[in-house]
């Protein structure tokens, strides 16, 4: 079975460099689970998703510039806000999404 | 060591479903230790370096084999040094057998698949059990039923479906995988089939209630569903509902109830 490993290895034998979102924590009700996973492509052929919506939204402008400057962030997505007509995307949870960036020729450590 | 490299040995294990867990420091104190990933498997030394104090090494590898036997993802935290750790365990997909290839088993392969099953499909008819129709399925077997069956590997991450062109054959079926330690057993009927099947069962072949009692028979939840497709939903509801721990009640459980 495919998994997103199988995706980003792809990118990666191509000599692209792309950023990984993972929910790493959740409290509440959250669009998905910790350990969901979003490849995220700087020229937008993501793979996967993280809940969709404004949040994924916020985390792909972050996973830009990860993919620049290479440093590992924290976004926290806050889906607690009051349910109205604007915020679509309201299911009363917060989630942690760590994003790192993984290139061709980078040291894993 | 190189992403690559550790990238490598990751969809290795992957593909051989292999337990694997993949270790990133995502917070510390000192940022340079952020990012830095390993791998760590049951059985073998592990591969990658996340350049901690020895002690927290150990802690960090025994929490990480700790999750791989429980099969679920963790975040590790160490208060006093900032530091926290997200233990990605990489789950084997479930397995979903599907023994008969007819009507219903079509639809529910694909359904199976999208929810990421991993579908075996059985039956004896070539015809039937081919890869023109089941597309997507992980493997299709055309051989005698009830020996493939009997002979199959199962555990306690399988979800078996009895849908074969007869009920006897079912329940032959069942007979064989009754004792084993699945995740799940569903068999097709009637509530009014199944009563008595199970009845004759228990009175003739001693059969104790209670094994029977882990049977989905009727399958599936109460959707009123009606054609092959509908079924199929029906059937792969429940098998969720059983995998997440969900709070839907299944045909099977409402019989029960009714005729205690």
């Amino acid at each position: 079975m495919e998994s997103i490993y199988h995706a980003l290895k792809k990118y990666l034998e191509r000599g692209e460099t792309v950023a990984m979102a993972t929910i790493v924590e959740t409290k509440g009700s959250t669009p998905r689970e910790v350990g969901a996973k979003m490849l995220i492509h700087p020229l937008g052929q993501h793979v996967g998703t993280i809940g969709g919506g404004c949040g994924e939204a916020d985390v792909i402008r972050a996973a830009m510039d990860v993919i620049q400057t290479g440093e590992p962030i924290h976004v926290r997505v806050d889906l607690t806000e009051e349910v109205s007509m604007q915020s679509m995307g309201v299911c009363g949870g917060v989630m942690d999404v760590y994003v790192e960036r993984w290139a061709p020729n980078e040291g894993a450590s | 060591m190189m992403n690559v490299e550790l990238l490598d040995a990751l969809l290795a294990s992957i593909d051989k479903q292999e337990p694997v867990a993949l270790v990133t420091v995502t917070r510390s104190r000192k940022p340079e230790q952020v990012g830095r990933r390993c791998l760590i498997w049951l059985d073998r030394p592990r591969l990658g370096r996340l350049g901690l104090s020895r002690q927290q090494e150990t802690w960090v590898e025994h929490a990480a084999r700790d999750a791989l036997r429980k099969g679920e993802h963790r975040l590790l935290r160490d208060e006093e040094n900032a530091l926290e750790l997200f233990v990605e365990v990489q789950q084997r997909p479930p397995t979903l057998v599907i023994v008969g290839a007819g009507h219903i088993a079509a639809p529910l392969c694909e359904i199976a698949t999208l929810c990421e099953f991993s579908v075996t499909v059985i039956d004896d008819r070539p015809l039937f059990a081919n890869r023109e129709r089941f597309p997507k399925a992980a493997r299709v077997i055309a051989a005698d039923i009830r020996q493939t069956v009997r002979e199959l590997a199962m555990d306690e991450n399988t979800y078996v479906v009895l849908v074969t062109r007869g009920h006897s054959l079912d329940v032959e079926c069942l007979l064989e995988i009754i004792d084993r330690p699945l995740a799940y057993i569903g068999m097709i009927g009637s509530a009014r089939r199944v009563r008595a099947v199970f009845e004759l069962l228990h009175r003739e072949q001693g059969m104790p209630r209670e094994k029977l009692a882990r049977v989905y028979a009727p399958i599936g939840l109460p959707i009123e569903a009606e054609t092959p497709a509908e079924i199929a939903v029906a059937i792969m509801a429940e098998i969720i509902n059983v995998r997440r721990g969900g709070q839907a009640i299944s045909l099977a459980e409402l019989g029960r109830k009714s005729h205690l």
